[in-house]
This record gives structure tokens, sequence and C-alpha cells, in this order.
């Protein structure tokens, strides 16, 4: 679990800090004066139609890109200090980050070595995923063979090895079948439990209204709504028995001009 | 040592491991690939093995540095090429890490950039290593100097450190430059492949010009030598009969090379980190590019179902022009034989060009479209075979698309070759034989190319795409070139009334044109059962 000692200067600070975050891609503005602040052990939704910018803001929060303008801290670190970064945060992208040459325990050996973790805690925490996961009778198994549920499952327990202050997750349970969805969303309540801060990307609302503490929506770059996933209901006033797919389908298509809180 | 520094060497070296073994777990990933694995094994170890007499002769006759042929011009050209090499394979294939996410967000760029460079530099020695140490160990047994392949890994370690990270640096530079500047980088595409060509080809004429014309090759090679660089190379054969006594060039050089190091993997790092996170959505050249009108194929494409399926692969060829870098073979196995044919051609120029055109367009036509075509409908094919087309018209599809980028130049390009002095009859005849060979060319690919179909995309100058198997292509090449270069030579022959058509040459040209036909309508049919039978895996 992420450190929690309350001297050290990074953990006074909001787990995600992005203020008036921009970036454009010649005329194309991918996202528009976004700012965040996200306290720790939050398990924050971001929601937004495709192309509304949420990979963008993803790579800007973790570092992998650089924005036009504005500035991301991430746990009180500066996102553009990647040596300092790096122990930080743990990013799952969309496409799960494989090498499909090797086996499932080859490939989570070598990230818990790049992200070192002493080995004999890297095999116990290896072994417990992968039972949790249920990999472990296929773990020294190509990853080429496996299945993309899988890979996604993989991929997930090399996010999470090295035990990192803020994750980010870009549609952790897409493809996966309900049980391996179910052990995602809690490994997912389980970290922000232990004070780890998730950023949740995704479409499936269900995931996001079973987990989310706080929700945000991001619409053609900016950030139109943000609330808990009560008051974003609430707030978008579509009558009686309103889902956060009516808030969400409501948001994205009257977007206001300022976030709605 | 700092600590980031030892922390970013140990990743590196983790990173490199990685790269390196997930390399050989590709090399033998299949049966294809260990077939072609023992063919260069075969290849290269054949050359090699012929090599090492001539090598060991020449460390025994070896009297001093001086008497060892153009042993300047290789130490200076050695530095030079590993830097030029390195530039080449950074463009070409380690411009970005395999899954940079994972990386990037992990450990320092500086150690994803060592890693990279340490894997090619353990992959370049797996595949030359052996054949190196083989040869300067006979070299070393000739000169009764056995101390010699130790002493020259150690005097060229630090050029070739030098050159890995400046060589990376500077292919960095280059695609950071084809990335700000699109166009360059489209012209760079075609430009590059084009270039490749004229420098094999005319590497062809020039060696021979220099040869024929008694140029004076030494004087300008050693005109190019840098004294430094050959000093040394000197200090590999310290305490063997060819030591010289050591300059302070000597000297100079490795200190030099090693003092350039680090700040060559300062550039590199900086430039991985401009190029790696600096514009983080790879978007294509042509992502903002538009097309109107819908699907409308010109006539005659547009008469039956199989001419617009060669029309829509005609169109998506033009727009990825990187799904032609196969063809690139050509030129390699085709230039050496046609300039020794050229030069010996004397009043034979217009034909042997008509010929030579003619075989061309017969190549076009088969490895334009048809070397791959599994592959290249991978992603279509759940598409393509759930629709009421049968798979005859996929694979007469891409007949069709081959015929009309090479069936033009085999018709046209002999009769234009009657100015050079072809006379009508042989330009008409050529030309009617090479628009045969065509259509035979035309079947016969698609059936190679079903054999072994490859669906991964690989790098390819910056870009990703699907070429066939470089074994079906050198196995085109022979049966196209070779076949097509008999059938035309003898046409040329009959009608220039060089042979007289009797019953046995009859029965030779019957066998030639039955055995043609057969073997491409075969791989045709095989082709339309490899589609029909085909099951998604």
């Amino acid at each position: 679990m992420p450190s929690t000692n309350a001297d050290h200067p990074t953990n006074a600070a909001p787990a995600i800090e992005a203020v008036d975050l921009r970036k454009t891609y010649g005329s194309t503005v991918a996202l528009d004066g976004l700012s965040l602040s996200i306290p720790r052990g939050t398990v924050y939704g971001f929601l937004g139609p495709n192309g509304a910018g949420k990979t963008t803001t993803m790579r800007l929060l973790t570092g992998l890109a650089r924005p036009t303008a504005g500035g991301v801290r991430v746990a009180g670190v500066d996102a553009g200090d990647r040596r300092a970064v790096a122990p930080l945060v743990g990013y799952l992208p969309e496409t799960p980050p494989l090498y499909e040459e090797f086996s499932a325990r080859e490939q989570l050996e070598y990230v818990a070595d790049l992200r070192d973790v002493p080995r004999e805690l890297a095999r116990e925490r290896i072994e417990r995923y992968l039972d949790r996961f249920d990999l472990a009778g296929d773990a020294d198994r190509r990853i080429a063979g496996y299945s993309k549920g899988m890979k996604q499952k993989t991929a997930f327990v090399g996010t999470v090895l090295h035990e990192p202050d803020v994750l980010f997750l870009d549609e952790p349970t897409s493809g996966l079948d309900p049980r391996a969805a179910r052990t995602i969303r809690e490994s997912i309540t389980e970290f922000a439990e232990g004070g780890t801060t998730v950023f949740l990307s995704t479409h499936i609302l269900p995931v996001v209204e079973a987990v989310a503490d706080e929700v945000g929506v991001l619409f053609e770059g900016r950030l139109v709504a943000e609330g808990s996933p009560g008051a974003l209901r609430t707030r978008a006033e579509t009558g009686e028995g309103t889902t956060l797919e009516d808030a969400f389908l409501a948001v994205t298509s009257d977007p206001q001009g300022d976030v709605d809180r | 040592m700092s600590t980031n520094l030892r922390s970013d060497l140990r990743h590196a070296a983790r990173i490199g491991r990685a790269e390196y073994r997930r390399s050989l777990r590709r090399y033998t990933r299949d049966v294809r690939r260990l077939l072609g694995l023992a063919i260069a094994v075969l290849f290269f170890g054949g050359y090699t093995l012929v090599s090492l007499p001539s090598v060991l002769f020449l460390g025994r006759s070896a009297r001093s540095l001086a008497s060892i042929p153009y042993v300047g011009p290789a130490a200076t050209a050695v530095p030079v090429g590993l830097l030029a090499l390195a530039a080449f394979r950074t463009v070409e294939r380690l411009g970005a890490p395999d899954e940079p996410d994972l990386l990037l967000t992990a450990v320092h760029p500086r150690a994803v950039v060592i890693g990279l460079i340490g894997a090619e530099i353990a992959r370049l020695a797996t595949w030359f290593g052996l054949p190196l140490v083989a040869l300067s160990i006979a070299f070393a047994l000739g000169l009764g100097a056995l101390t010699v392949p130790l002493a020259a890994a150690l005097v060229i370690a630090p050029v070739a450190c030098w050159a890995a990270v400046w060589g990376y640096a500077l292919g960095l530079a280059v695609l950071w430059l084809l990335r700000r500047l699109p166009s360059v980088r489209r012209l760079a595409r075609a430009g590059g492949v084009l270039a490749l060509v004229v420098l094999v080809v005319g590497s062809q004429f020039a060696a021979r010009y220099a040869v024929e014309a008694d140029l004076p090759v030494r004087s300008l090679l050693s005109a190019l030598t840098v004294g430094p660089l050959v000093d040394y190379a000197a200090l590999a054969f310290l305490g063997t009969p060819l030591e010289r006594p050591a300059s302070i060039g000597a000297v100079a050089v490795p200190v030099a090379a090693l003092a350039l190091t680090p700040v060559g993997l300062a550039a590199a790092t900086r430039g991985a980190e401009v190029l790696w996170f600096a514009d983080d959505v790879p978007r294509s050249d042509d992502s903002g590019a538009t097309s109107s009108g819908g699907f409308d194929a010109p006539r005659p494409f547009a008469w039956r179902k199989s001419g617009r399926i060669a029309w829509g692969l005609l169109v998506r060829g033009v727009r990825d022009p990187t799904s032609f870098g196969h063809l690139i073979v050509y030129p390699f196995f085709v230039a050496p034989l046609g300039t020794t044919i050229l030069s010996s051609s004397r009043d034979a120029l217009g034909p042997l060009l008509a010929g030579a055109a003619a075989g061309f367009g017969v190549y076009l036509s088969g490895a334009t479209f048809g070397l791959n075509p599994l592959g290249d409908d991978r992603r279509q094919l759940p598409l393509l075979l759930l629709t009421a087309t049968s798979e005859r018209t996929l694979v007469r599809g891409r007949l069709f698309a081959g015929l009309a980028v090479g069936g033009p130049i085999a018709a046209l390009a002999p009769l234009a070759t009657i100015p050079l002095g072809t006379t009508p009859l042989a330009a008409v005849a050529l030309s009617a034989a090479g628009v045969g060979l065509c259509v035979a060319a035309g079947f016969l690919a698609p059936g190679l190319g079903a054999a072994y179909p490859i669906y991964e995309p690989r790098e390819f100058w910056g870009g990703e795409a699907v070429v066939p198997s470089t074994l079906v292509t050198l196995v085109y090449v022979f049966f196209s070139v070779g076949g097509s270069s008999l059938g035309l030579l003898a046409v040329w022959y009959v009608v220039t009334s060089h042979l007289a058509v009797g019953a046995d040459v009859a029965v030779a040209l019957a066998v030639y044109v039955v055995l043609t036909a057969g073997v491409s309508y075969g791989a045709y049919r095989y082709a339309v059962r490899r589609y029909r039978r085909y099951s998604l895996e």
C-alpha cells in the first residue's frame, strides 16, 4: 500500500492536482483549461464520450505527455519530474502494455524489477495476484496465447505490483468476464481503502456507480460536471429514477460553460 | 557513480536483457522463422567458411600493416559505418520502445535508451559475432599471434560505444525532423526507397566504371583515410609482426571516443525525451486527410467486381505506400546481374532494356499485391468471407491490381526501346510475351503468398506495415525473374532468327509454356482454396 508517512512533504498535497491544463495539436484543442484537485484515497470516475480528451488527460497526468499550458502535480510531485513521479504512479492504458513473447510470470517479474520491488516481495505479490485473478494455472504460458481478458488482468496486476500512491486506469474492466470485472472492482475499492487514489476512466457507468467517490465528466476537452455520483444524478434533474447514465447523457448533450459542482 | 546513474544502468541492463530475449523468441517462434534462420545460417556460414582460407593466407602473407589491402580506408570506414548503421537502425526500428507506456512510467528515459542500444548490440553480435570471431581467429592463426581477436575487440569497444550513442542521437534527430515535417516524411519514405535503389544500381555501375576507366582508386581512398584512426586500429596488432610505433593520434582516438560517449548518451536521452513525450498521440500522416465522391472505380475497373476490388487495393496502396516495402528486394537481386549483362551487351542494348523492362513488369504484376493476400486482408477477412463475393473474385482482384501496375510497364516499355535499337518486331514480341508472363506472375504470386501468410505488422521506416515473408518474396523473385528471363530470351532469339524453330525448340517452348501456365494456375487455385478454407484463429 502507498506511503502513509505524515512527515513526508508530499503527503499533505492532493493526490492529483491539475491547474488550467491545456493541450493542443496544431489547431485542434484536445484539452481546454482542465483543473482537478483529487484528495488521497479517492476513487475518481472520469467520464466522457469518445474523443472528449480522457486519454490525453491521463497521459498528461502521468507525465507521458507535456501540456501545452498548465501544470500537474501527483502526490505533490511535478509530473514532469519523471524520476520522482515514476514510483508514485501506476498506469494501465486502454491497450494492455504487455510483451507477447513473455509468459505472465516473466512479464510481472520484469515489471517488478523495473519498479525496484525487492525480488522476494515481488514473487510473493505476483503469486498472490495470479491466484486472485485466476491466472496461476496459465502463468507460464506465453501471453501471445492469452485471451483478451487474461491479457487485461495480467496488465492490471503489473500496474499495481509496486503499490503506487496513484493508480490511473483506462477502461480496466473492458473485455473482462463478470467475475474478473468484479475482482478488479473489488481490488479498486481495496486499494482506495488502503489510501491509494484511483483515477478511473471508463465507459461502463455501473462500474463508476459501484466504486467512484467522485465523478468528473469531460466533454470536448472541458470538465462540464464534477461531484459525487449521487450529486451528479440529482443535478442532472432528468426526473425520477435518474441513473448515472441519464446524468451523463444530460451533461454531455447540453454542456454548460462552467464546471457544475 | 551517482545513485541515479547506477539505478539507470541496472534498469537498462534489465531492459536490454528482456528486449534481447524477446528478439530471440521472435526469431525462433515458428517453423517458418526457423527455416529462414537455417537458410541464413547456411548462406552466411557457407560464405564465412569459404572465406576462412583466404583470410588465413592473408594473415600468413602479411608483412606489415600497410601491406594489407585497403587497411587504411577500412579503419576509417568502420567507425563511420557503425555510426551510420546505428542511425539507420534507430530510424528504421529502434526510435521508440515497445510498450512505451509501461517503460516510461516505470523508469527514466536514459535507462530505456541504454537498454535499447544494449539489446541492439547484443542482436548484432548474435548475427555477426561468430563469423567475425571466426575470421579474426583465422587471420590471427595465419599471423601467428592469437592475441589479435581479443586486442581487436578491445580496440573497437570505445569506437563502438561512441558510434552507438551518437548514431542513436542522430537517428532520433532524423525521426524528430520527420515528425515535425510530415511532408518531408512522406517524401523520405518514397525517396528513401528510391535512393536505396539508385545506390544499389549506381554502385554496380560505379565499380565497373572505376575498373574500366582505370581510375586512381588507391589514391582516392588514401585521400579519404583518416591517419589517427589507422594508427589506432594498429594497436590491435601490438606484439605481433604487424606492430608499428604508437602515435599521439592512436591514443587520442579512444580518449575522444570515451569522452564523447557520455555526451552522446546525454544527447540521445534528451532527444528521446523530446521525441517520446512531446507529442503523445501518434498520428498518421493522413489522419486529417479526407476523400469525397465515395467509392467510384473508373473504367475498366468498374466493369467487374474483381476490377472494383483491384481499384480498392490500388487506392489503399497509394494512400499507404509502406505496404510496398517488400518490393525493395528486387534491385538487390537484379542490379548485379543486370549491370553485368548490360556491360556486355555491345549493340544489343535496346533489346536488353526491352527485356529487362518487361521482366520488371512481370515482377511487379505478382509482387505488388499478391505475395501476402491473406495477411493483407487479415482485418477485413471476417467481413470479406461473410459477403456474397466468392473467394475467386477476391483473389482475382489482387491479380488485376497487380496487372494494373506491372502490365503497362511490360506492354509499353519494350516499345519505348525501339529508338535504342530494338526492332519493331522484337519490341512487339517482347511486349506480348511480357504481358503474358505478367498474367502468369499474377496467378503465381497469391498462391505463394497464401502458402505462408504474415499477419503481424513490422517496423518499416518509422511506420508499421504488414509485408510478405522474406522467404516467399525470395522464392517469387527466383521464379518470376528466372522464368521470365528464360521466356523473354527465347522470344528474342526466335524473333531475331538466332534460334531456328525446329521440332526440339518447339517442344522446349511448349514445355515452358505448359509449365508456366500450369504452375501459375495451380498456385491460383491453391490461393482460392486457402481463402475458402480460411478460419479465424
